[in-house]
């Protein structure tokens, strides 16, 4: 059901996936509470009072009341007063004794998919064509930023569940600049310690299976080391390296994945309970002009359970007016298959590992299509805090037959 | 404060400033131009015309106008220029709105019975520091519109135009710089700054917030355009008695200074209100500043307190 964390190989699960996603972004717990009036002043001279109309309106009227010729603010065209009422916005940085800017987030993430596929889990509970699901995910994290020496460490964490997984992630990160502040160097560390409940296919549950099989639940943990080096090359040209080591274990099988025997018996898909990837990555970026960005991207991936890719990829961000872009792609995919694959009903008795899952095949891919995104001053469809609108359409082919349309529907709210 | 040398810089594709001192404080007069020659030419009249205004305000000349005003206190009404008695005027609107925290014979304070210093360890008595501001009352401040003329009736009285001059020379120099033809800019008088157009890559100006604890780093930012900006604060002249910090600020009523409020940020459409507005807010208090600043129109302000709490008009989003 769900795409592997850290440089997984296939990444394509769901038929349709319609995403929804909400931001909520808080910088800086320094907020004030007005109803926290402290100040004890009781010998104040001072008093509230209801103010007199021209009061009200003194700053309107300010240079042009009676006998006030010289009207400073007269006669010049764009002198007409810009109305303040709810149009000032106030970004608060929070900097501690050292200067260095501190930042808080709070991120909740709601996603809403449906999914043709995950229906055949258990066919009697089918009751539509497909089936929905919805993910919560809150995420904390802290950052600071040292912007004198030129570093930033974070730490952050974050949970997430649906209904047949529970997730808990810790990660730290730490980035350098160089002097002239053109490159820099990043590391981050990455733990998820997750909860798979273990929902096997129908006709195997309840002692049917072949093998014993674990009820419950079992755990899955990843633990990944992500290092980064950047370099602004010139205004146009920007690089990037990327080297993810990724350690896996716990159950990394898919518990609801089917494998036929060639004796024609079914069992639950069985993979080795340690996964160790490697994926190696170069990303440039190219700024033609204003308005239009070149980004090519070349991943190379091995891990050891035999599997072997290769990943290159262009997309253009052509900008079509401040507020308007799109930004067509192509990525080629190839992958060699596990040492634990064979088709269907080909696998045979007293093999340790087997899967039939095509995920884990030797394949290749396409994968083609356009984003747009709209982003006006004024909010999409004139609706204030709708801040933008993306949407992306892709093809995806894979030489085993799999076909997919895939479309994608982010909405910004601020 | 370190002598500002009159410079000029091209500072980005057609933004031109010139820094340099004038009125005793450090201005800076940002200018969006097609090219230097032109930017220059206009920025050297907002100079001329900030020149002139200085001249006409100042207290360090014994000549200037309001010196002239001053020495006349309880004798008689001064003749002056119609410009000068329009600013009084101005400034009395303020003083009735703000209950007298704006004053601007705030200069008749007399420091022989007790002055503010940074070593101070107890508060005056009541009746000294009342009687330190006896003749700070913006109500003995007479123009005569007609006549063109100002008295003030206590002898004794000074006037001085410290809290209103700034605001009102950058609303000028604003003035002068669209008249020949500066579609946008900034003029910044140390901290007091008015703001017009767009930056050149048609942005509004991102105008940064200095934060009480780091001076000369902004705790917040906020992108405005044809606004101007004021500041007041207490971020080096302050003393702590008996865990209370008091500010060099005097409250003109009481001769107290003033304490609870570590900065306030006035934002408004004209400079001079936001320079006149800065002080008596800290001065009235946050409840009371508050309360007048929500129910004027086209005027904003953000109170930072003594524990670090921040404090906002209601047309003002913190973000």
């Amino acid at each position: 059901m769900r795409a592997s964390r850290a440089g997984a190989a296939a990444v394509i699960d769901h038929q349709s996936i319609s995403m929804k996603k909400i931001s909520l972004t808080v910088i800086g717990l320094y907020l004030g509470i007005l109803a926290a009036f402290s100040q004890p002043k009781p010998d104040s001279v001072y008093q509230s009072r209801k103010l007199k109309i021209e009061e009200i309106n003194l700053v309107s009227s300010y240079y042009h009341q009676e006998g006030d010729h010289a009207a400073v603010t007269g006669g010049i065209g764009s002198q007409k007063l810009t109305d303040i009422s709810n149009s000032l916005e106030i970004k608060l940085n929070r900097y501690d004794k050292k200067y260095r800017k501190q930042t808080w987030s709070l991120d909740l993430g709601i996603d809403h998919y449906t999914s043709a596929s995950s229906d055949k889990i258990d066919p009697k509970t089918l009751t539509s064509a497909s089936y929905a699901d919805t993910r919560v995910y809150p995420t904390l994290a802290f950052s600071r930023e040292n912007e004198k020496k030129g570093t930033e460490f974070g730490v952050g964490a974050s949970f997430s569940a649906e209904y047949d997984y529970t997730s808990i992630g810790v990660n730290g990160h730490f980035s350098k600049k160089t002097k002239n502040r053109m490159g820099e160097f990043s590391a981050k560390a990455q733990v998820y310690l997750d909860q798979i409940h273990l929902i096997y296919p129908m006709e195997l549950r309840d002692g049917a299976s072949p093998e014993k099989l674990k009820t419950g639940s079992d755990a899955r943990n990843s633990f990944s080391g992500t290092f980064s080096w950047s370099q602004i090359v010139n205004q146009r040209l920007q690089l990037m390296f990327l080297l993810d080591l990724v350690q896996q274990t716990g159950y990394l099988s898919l518990p609801f994945n089917r494998t036929y025997f060639d004796d024609g018996s079914v069992h639950v898909e069985r993979l080795p309970d340690s996964r160790f990837k490697l994926p190696l990555g170069f990303r440039a970026n190219y700024f033609v002009g204003d308005h239009l960005v070149l980004r090519g991207y070349y991943r190379y991936y091995m891990d050891n359970w035999g599997l072997k890719a290769h990943t290159a990829s262009l997309e253009t961000a052509i900008k079509v007016s401040p507020f308007f872009s799109v930004s067509p792609f192509y990525r080629y995919y190839r992958q060699t298959a596990v040492d634990y694959f064979r088709p269907y009903a080909a696998h045979k008795a007293g093999q340790d590992y087997y899967t039939s899952n095509y995920d884990l095949s030797e394949f290749n891919s396409h994968f083609f299509g356009s984003g747009i995104r709209l982003a006006p001053p004024a909010g999409v469809f004139g609706i204030k805090h709708f801040n933008s609108l993306e949407l992306r359409y892709g093809h995806y082919t894979r030489s085993n037959t799999l076909q997919s349309n895939i479309i994608s529907l982010h909405l910004k709210y601020k | 404060m370190p002598a500002a040398p009159d410079n000029f810089q091209i500072t980005g594709d057609n933004l031109f400033r010139r820094t340099l001192k004038l009125m005793g404080n450090r201005f800076e007069i940002s200018v969006v131009a097609e090219d230097a020659d032109r930017a220059e030419k206009a920025i050297e009249l907002a100079v001329l015309e900030i020149r002139r205004i200085e001249a006409l305000l100042t207290t360090f000349r014994p000549d200037s106008q309001v010196n002239q005003i001053n020495d006349a206190a309880g004798i008689r009404p001064v003749k002056v220029d119609q410009e000068v008695v329009e600013l009084i005027i101005r400034a009395l609107k303020i003083s009735r709105l703000t209950q007298g925290a704006f004053d601007i014979s705030y200069g008749s304070i007399d420091k022989r019975l007790w002055n503010f210093d940074t070593s101070m360890t107890a508060l005056p008595d009541p009746a000294i520091a009342r009687q330190m501001v006896r003749l700070i009352n913006y109500r003995n401040i007479i123009p005569d519109e007609k006549a063109s003329t100002v008295f003030l009736k206590e002898k004794g009285m000074r006037i001085g135009f410290g809290g209103i001059g700034k605001g009102y020379a950058a609303d000028r120099a604003k003035m002068v710089l669209q008249k020949a033809g500066i579609r946008s800019g900034i003029v910044n008088a140390s901290g007091d700054l008015s703001t017009w157009g767009l930056q050149p890559d048609g942005k509004p100006w991102t105008i940064g917030i200095a934060d009480p604890d780091s001076a000369g780093h902004p705790f917040s930012y906020m992108d405005i355009t044809d606004m101007s900006v004021a500041t007041s604060g207490n971020y080096e002249k302050f003393v702590e008695i008996c865990g209370r910090r008091y500010s060099h600020t005097i409250d003109p009523k009481t001769g107290f200074p003033v304490s609870g409020i570590r900065s306030v940020t006035i934002i408004s459409p004209v400079a001079e209100i936001a320079d006149a507005m800065a002080t008596p807010v800290m001065v009235m208090g946050i409840r009371v500043g508050l309360d007048l600043i929500n129910q004027m129109q086209q005027i904003a302000c953000i109170i930072i307190d003594d524990h670090n709490r921040i404090y906002t008009s209601k047309n003002i989003t913190l973000k």
